[in-house]
């Protein structure tokens, strides 16, 4: 009988990406009547986030990882108002469940695309203020999936470890 | 028409909601989590329950065993991120009547709750 083959947590980082950006234009496309556009793939170096509200949603089976989700107020404002019609100035309790939602949904989209890691996720966390620090475990190499759409420009952090 | 809609979701309970209006159905109970429904179902009469499954303090799959304890008839629709076969296989055996993936579109959501309202009528 075969052994499974060992997987690194880079390995499976890399292999969660397709999948995250699938389940992105889907859920974009679907509930928000938006089609982002991959612009950029790289490393994520240490440093602040610029973002202004962030969402952290826990992915835990087989493998272990988390994925962040990083956009302007404006954008997060625009998806309240797109899912559900409601106007927001400000980043109120109503946009950070919908930011939540969205999330959720990528995440979930995204984990049913790799059905063989029996895959669960947390309920998600969203984070308002600008110049936090996301820290992974030092033995992951986090990735920044970098998106453009008509709503701004949406960043995604992803990054798995062994359990 | 009475239905019972659980999310622990703000946003999705409103684009839920807006659609069953939209189907002319005005009498709908709203609830944050498994345990809140149960308390909701326990006291009225509903006929359809439209459930997530992910939730805090006790999950849609928990909800729909305790709902077919106590009524084996009613339509349960689950709406969830849950798009796993093993997962669909498992609200199956546990008697959920329908199932719709989140995301959904505009037109999907309608067309499955559409359905259910008019199952239920008859």
């Amino acid at each position: 009988m075969q052994e499974a083959p060992v997987i690194t947590p880079a390995a499976l980082t890399a292999e969660y990406v397709n999948p995250l950006i699938s389940a992105t234009r889907d859920v974009f496309e679907m509930m928000l009547d938006c089609t982002p556009v991959r612009t950029g793939l790289r490393l994520k170096q240490s440093g602040e986030t610029s973002d202004e509200v962030t969402a952290v949603i826990g992915i835990s089976g087989r493998a272990k990882g988390t994925i962040v989700l990083g956009m302007s107020s404006e954008m997060a404002c625009e998806i309240l108002r797109r899912m559900v019609g409601t106007i927001a100035h400000s980043v109120t309790d109503e946009v950070c469940d919908a930011v939540g939602e969205v999330t959720n949904m990528i995440a979930g989209s995204a984990k049913s695309q790799l059905a063989k890691y029996e895959l669960s996720i947390s309920l998600p966390n969203v984070i308002t203020g600008n110049g936090l620090q996301m820290h992974f475990p030092s033995n992951v190499s986090p990735m920044i999936v970098e998106f453009s759409s008509d709503l701004g420009p949406l960043s995604i952090e992803v990054g798995f470890t062994e359990i | 028409m009475k239905v019972l809609l659980v999310d622990d979701s703000g946003t999705m309970r409103s684009i839920q909601r807006r659609c069953l209006n939209k189907l002319g159905v005005e009498d709908v109970a709203e609830a944050e989590d498994g345990v809140q429904a149960l308390q909701l179902f326990d006291a009225g009469a509903f006929d359809v329950v439209l459930t997530d499954w992910n939730m805090p303090n006790m999950d849609g799959l928990t909800l729909l065993q305790e709902i077919r304890r106590r009524n084996r008839e009613i339509p349960i629709v689950m709406i969830t991120t849950e798009a796993e076969r093993s997962r669909v296989v498992q609200a199956i055996q546990f008697g959920v009547s329908d199932y719709l993936v989140k995301p959904f579109t505009p037109d999907g959501l309608r067309e499955k709750l559409d359905k259910w309202m008019q199952v239920s009528r008859q």
